[in-house]
């Protein structure tokens, strides 16, 4: 008969999940420094210049906080979502969808900061609310599976942002290529670059994990999301917690497009969103559904993307640092589920089923 | 009148072409219950694939065969992660995207913007491509049209729904237990339908640039990937219907086509919409008006689940 | 005890079937099986008896292979064998039908028979598998509908359907977990006289059983498995039941009536604390699934409810529970009448409910055990204040819970689901009971428990009733229904056939009623509307 040496545990624990990813990671950082020492790189001369550009200088901390801020909140929209058991594809259309709300009233009405900077954010969390209503009530009420619907509106957002920008919101001051003019106002800046939306975004990621963690509300959001059946028998409407979670996705990722806006790129353009939202479902995935992870998650994220802009000064593509953060994921995964299993250790085995 | 029809069905069919050929493919991952987000990553390796192939070997027969190749490759490293070791499906597919589109654009950073040598030539049935409006259309532009439209979705179907193998495939997307508890090979099972899966994205990807959009250049999959995943929901898992469903998604990107050559009184931008504001509607209009729809048109139900038989 | 000597009646230097040696099987913290030898002879029925957890499933599911046992060898017809897969083990004529049925629920009856059959032709349309099927229906005497979706069939015709495949198969030997534990007692006759047939050509079964009546009355040997070891096989004519119960629990078990009521237990109250007045309900196919039911529940009384699964029972757990809306009649919740189906508004008012599959309806099986024992507390302060949740005292009523239920945790933050199916039971009848102040709808409770366990549940719902609280008790072990009932209603078809004194009742009236017989029909005693 033959004797396995592994069995799988239902669930990992956390110090080997995260041990896991450290190995997947450093064997993916071979796998890369392996390709570019064979294309003529060299990979030591690069990982230092990337340290010393991302973790080991104040420039490159700003730049990775920078990164993080729309990762902390599109991450979070995924994330709360995944509570109550529902995919949002849709956070890249919800962050252009706040963005183009934020902008509109940035252009639209005048006024001082102090006045129109809290009109932005809430315009911002009530474009990316908009954006996902009807995913939202066809999921609620018709039961639409909202992967296609919210998905579906990241193509039309991004067209939108295209019309506007090239049409009635044009740049016609200076000219620049899809954009609009630089808004007037500006969320201030709290250590160099960084501007306050960054530690707004933690906050509220850490408010999010004790909201979902310490209420009543969030109570009946995991339990709906675990088992809806359940939820059901334990009397939870449902179909009203599935709108609110929504729309609180929606506005996350909204408010994470008018921090971009109005904290790093002072107007919108066409293709601002760069991924965020779809990274953010990465950050949601590597986060394994609880909140709080989400802040490491969003900081590995935002390293890779920081180590790839270093790493386009030096002559590689934006693409190949695209193909490695693919394959340092893909490490990730397969990390995740080996953290599952353990040696099986007969001797120290007891019985206690009962 | 007639030209204009004409002309936009012959659109349609090469626009939906490829999406039906990627749709197709990721309907058999996922009646095997894997969902495969790395399809936009796979289409984008297979079109450099061919382009490069082309360049090298001017036959677009060789060109299709290595995007195919190379489509089933990286179902294989995506199948690796997904089903052999089985690892989290959203995040391997995601991450074959990334790996996909990012290999892509590094792979063909020399042939980026220049027009494709080779392609597939124009093929005109004798009688058939004289039918009005249908026939230059199908029967009028490229020898694989049938092949797509009418060959591969048929086939698949009689696999699917009328014999053995179809059979036990489709179980092992319903309940992996079940079937592996009546002796069907789930794990191979998988293995082999997410891999041709992958084989049939790259495929979608070659047609792309061998046929419709001659030429390379980064980003021009654009997102064709994940309309074909929308497809394989909307057309509730069925090969028949997700490849009218594909020529329907055509028709409405042409039509956006048309308005743009007759100056329609509407920005681009917003015709481009069209397709997605569709297939918005297409999704869920039916399910509010026919409840019934969602038993029908329901996922196979062990749909992104990893099977793991020795432990409880 | 069991050597290689052939049984009586057996030509000399016959082999075994099936011989297992030493085998041993173990799971994260558990171990499954260890040092288990069976033989199992040609032309006999071999029951396997234990107490859940006692690794009978697992050991079957070794000799099916779905497990690769860690230790020991599996012998067929003499010869060793090692099955890496279900299919292997299929072709050497083991079949199985598991107590949780491997069917696929979105198929048809024939295509469910020719899943993963070597033998279904190649090109396999809905009409030839159809036709097919109809064929070997009549051929083996199981009655199928080809057709029918298995998800929309009764467990019992499920049962058919399993049984037909494996015989399709042409297996030697045949592997029953639980067989009973969903038919009506006529279908159990059927299937005992199918299986004895089976034994009759020479064919070989092993059952899986708690109920010892049974065991007795259709084995012809019983191994008893206790803590995943073989305690010993015996010949079924050397054993009484109460030497099978002892052995299988390591202790003297009695039954006991227990409806006599102790010193201070409430009475029977005079008004009934809810009541249904003709209420149906329709299904979304427009189905009647329960039919006019009328129905008092008094305080300190216990009404078991008899009948086959899938005769409505559902349907009235969950009307009595707010789950499910009526489409006709009357709820009234002490005289008041409810207006609309709200499960929250139920348990508010003191009703609660153990229902029939917990891991789906009542447990969040991926959060933790404190999570999973607050789900009936968490808007009532101490968990709930003004709209917190406060975790610690969660943690504290988990505590509380499981120590009632005796039930050992290590670690309250781990998902509910690590937890094996009986623990998860107790747990939730002990949630239930703590919010169940006015009525306790019990949906199969003692399902799938072991005979201690069935006796510490059945002593929950005494207590309960003792404090005055009204208890509905569905069950389909009549035997639990007598012991603890004041009255018992038996559904059929959606309706309420009767509702007998169970002082008066005996198992032949209540299985008559159980079958659809009118009680008009019946001869008379103690029949009561």
């Amino acid at each position: 008969m033959a004797t396995r040496a592994f069995q799988r545990l239902p669930t990992a624990p956390a110090g080997r999940i995260l041990a896991l990813r450290l190995a997947a990671i450093v064997l993916s950082l071979f796998i890369i420094a392996g390709v570019l020492a064979l294309s003529g790189h060299s990979p030591l001369m690069l990982a230092e210049l990337i340290l010393r550009s991302t973790i080991g200088s104040r420039f490159g901390l700003e730049d990775l906080a920078l990164f993080m801020c729309p990762l902390l909140l599109t991450g979070a929209a995924v994330c709360v979502c995944g509570t109550i058991g529902l995919w949002n594809i849709g956070a890249e259309g919800q962050f252009y969808a706040g963005a183009i709300a934020a902008t509109g009233v940035a252009l639209g009405l005048h006024g001082p900061a102090v006045v129109l900077l809290p009109l932005m954010t809430i315009a911002g969390i009530a474009g990316g609310m908009a954006w996902i209503t009807v995913p939202t009530l066809a999921r609620a009420y018709a039961g639409v599976n909202e992967i296609i619907t919210t998905l579906l509106l990241n193509f039309i957002a991004s067209l939108l942002t295209y019309y506007l920008t090239t049409g009635p919101w044009r740049d016609r001051i200076s000219g620049a290529q899809v954009s609009t003019q630089r808004i007037p106002v500006a969320i201030p800046e709290m250590w160099g670059i960084v501007h306050w939306g960054f530690p707004v975004a933690i906050v509220i990621v850490i408010g999010l994990a004790l909201v979902l963690s310490r209420t009543r509300w969030g109570y009946e959001i995991r339990l709906g999301g675990a088992n809806p059946e359940a939820a059901r028998y334990a009397g939870i409407p449902v179909r009203v917690r599935i709108i609110s979670v929504m729309l609180l996705s929606g506005g996350l990722a909204g408010l994470a497009g008018m921090f971009e806006v109005a904290g790093t790129v002072h107007r919108l353009q066409g293709g601002m969103a760069n991924n965020f939202g779809y990274l953010g479902i990465v950050v949601a995935v590597l986060a394994r559904g609880s909140c709080l992870n989400v802040i490491p998650a969003a900081l590995l994220m935002a390293l890779i993307l920081d180590s790839g802009i270093v790493m386009q000064t030096q002559q590689l593509s934006s693409s190949v640092v695209l193909a490695i953060t693919g394959l340092i994921l893909f490490m990730i995964a397969i990390g995740d589920e080996l953290a599952h299993y353990r040696p099986l250790a007969r001797t120290t085995t007891g019985e206690k089923t009962r | 009148m007639i030209a204009l029809l004409t002309g936009m069905l012959a659109t349609a069919v090469l626009a939906g072409g490829v999406l039906a050929l990627a749709a197709l493919g990721e309907v058999l991952a996922e009646r095997v219950g894997v969902t495969n987000l790395g399809v936009e990553g796979l289409m984008a390796l297979g079109a450099v694939t061919a382009v490069m192939t082309v360049s090298a070997v001017p036959s677009p027969w060789v060109g299709l065969l290595a995007a195919i190749m190379v489509g089933a490759l990286g179902g294989l490293v995506f199948a690796f992660g997904a089903v052999v070791m089985r690892a989290n499906q959203v995040l391997c597919g995601l991450a074959t995207t990334f790996m996909g589109l990012g290999l892509s654009t590094a792979l063909g950073h020399n042939y980026a913007g220049q027009p494709v040598g080779t392609t597939f030539g124009h093929v005109s049935v004798p009688l058939l491509s004289s039918i009005p409006v249908i026939g230059p259309a199908f029967f009028g532009q490229n020898i694989l049209i049938i092949p797509i439209y009418v060959l591969l979705p048929l086939a698949v179907h009689f696999i699917m729904f009328r014999t053995r193998h179809g059979l036990n495939m489709r179980a092992v997307g319903e309940n992996p237990a079940a079937a592996d508890a009546a002796g069907i090979p789930v794990m191979a099972m998988r293995l082999g339908y997410v891999v041709l899966g992958g084989a049939m994205a790259g495929m979608a990807g070659g047609y792309l640039t061998l046929t419709y959009v001659p030429v390379w250049s980064e980003g021009m999959v654009a997102g064709r990937g994940w309309i074909a995943l929308a497809l394989v929901i909307f057309a509730g898992y069925r090969p028949v219907i997700v490849t009218l469903s594909a020529l329907l998604f055509g028709l409405v990107t042409a039509l956006s086509f048309v308005g743009q050559a007759h100056n329609w009184p509407i920005d681009p931008a917003f015709l481009n919409m069209l397709p997605y504001l569709g297939t918005m509607a297409f999704i869920i209009v039916p399910v509010v008006v026919w409840h019934r729809m969602r038993r029908i048109m329901a996922a196979p139900a062990a749909l992104g689940q990893p099977y793991y038989r020795d432990v409880r | 005890m069991n050597k290689q000597s052939a049984p009586p009646g057996m030509p000399p230097g016959t082999p075994p079937v099936l011989q297992l040696r030493g085998i041993g099987k173990f799971f994260p913290g558990v171990i499954a099986n260890k040092d288990v030898d069976l033989d199992v002879w040609p032309g006999e029925i071999h029951a396997l008896l234990g107490e859940n957890g006692a690794g009978k499933s697992t050991l079957m599911n070794v000799v099916t292979g779905i497990y690769q046992p860690e230790e020991g060898e599996i012998i067929l017809d003499g010869y060793g064998q090692a099955f890496a897969s279900p299919q292997d083990a299929i072709r050497a004529g083991i079949g199985m039908v598991h107590q949780h049925f491997k069917l696929v629920e979105a198929f048809t009856v024939a295509e469910n028979i020719h899943l993963g059959w070597d033998e279904a032709p190649r090109m396999a349309s809905p009409a030839v598998l159809e036709a097919r099927t109809r064929e070997i229906s009549e051929r083996f005497g199981f009655p199928v509908r080809p057709d029918a979706r298995v998800g929309d069939l009764s467990a019992g015709e499920q049962q058919r359907v399993e049984i037909l495949r494996v015989l399709a198969r042409r297996a030697r030997l045949l592997i029953m977990d639980e067989p009973t534990a969903v038919l009506t007692p006529e279908e159990t006759g059927e299937l005992f006289r199918a299986l004895r047939a089976f034994r009759a050509q020479g064919n070989a079964v092993i059952i899986i059983s708690h109920k010892l009546d049974e065991v007795m009355e259709i084995s012809d040997r019983v191994s008893i498995l206790r803590g995943g070891r073989k305690v010993g096989t015996f010949l079924t004519a050397d054993c009484t039941p109460s030497m099978l119960a002892a052995t299988m629990v390591g202790r003297d078990i009695v039954r006991r009536n227990m409806r006599a009521r102790p010193e201070g237990a409430a009475p029977i109250a005079a008004d009934p604390v809810m009541q249904l007045r003709h209420v149906s309900v329709r299904d979304g196919r427009g189905v009647e699934t329960l039919r006019d039911v009328s129905l008092d529940l008094h305080g300190g009384e216990i009404l078991g409810i008899a009948g086959v699964a899938g005769n409505g029972q559902r349907e009235l757990t969950h009307v009595l529970t707010g789950l499910m809306a009526r489409t006709a009649g009357e709820i009234m919740l002490d005289g008041n009448l409810v207006e609309r189906a709200d499960p929250a508004l139920f348990a508010h008012a003191g009703v609660g409910h153990i229902p029939e599959d917990r891991l789906r309806s009542a447990l969040a099986p991926s959060l933790s055990i404190t999570t999973n024992m607050a789900l009936r507390e968490y808007t009532r302060p101490p968990i709930d204040r003004h709209g917190l949740y406060d975790a610690k005292a969660a943690g504290e009523l988990a505590h509380g819970i499981a120590e009632l239920a005796q039930v050992s945790i290590p670690d309250f933050a781990m998902p509910v689901r690590n937890l094996s199916g009986g623990n998860q039971q107790r747990l939730v009848a002990r949630r239930e009971i703590r919010i169940a102040t006015r009525v306790l709808v019990a949906a199969y409770p003692a399902r799938g428990l072991d005979i201690g366990a069935i006796a510490t549940m059945l002593g929950y719902l005494t207590d309960l009733r003792d404090q005055g609280v009204a208890v509905v008790f569905i069950s389909e072990d009549l035997e639990d229904l007598l012991n603890v009932s004041d009255r018992i209603g038996v559904m059929f078809h959606g309706r309420l056939m009767s509702v007998i004194d169970a002082e008066a009742a005996d198992m032949a009236t209540i299985g008559l009623l159980m079958g659809g017989r009118e009680p008009a029909d019946l001869p008379g005693a103690g029949v009561r509307q």
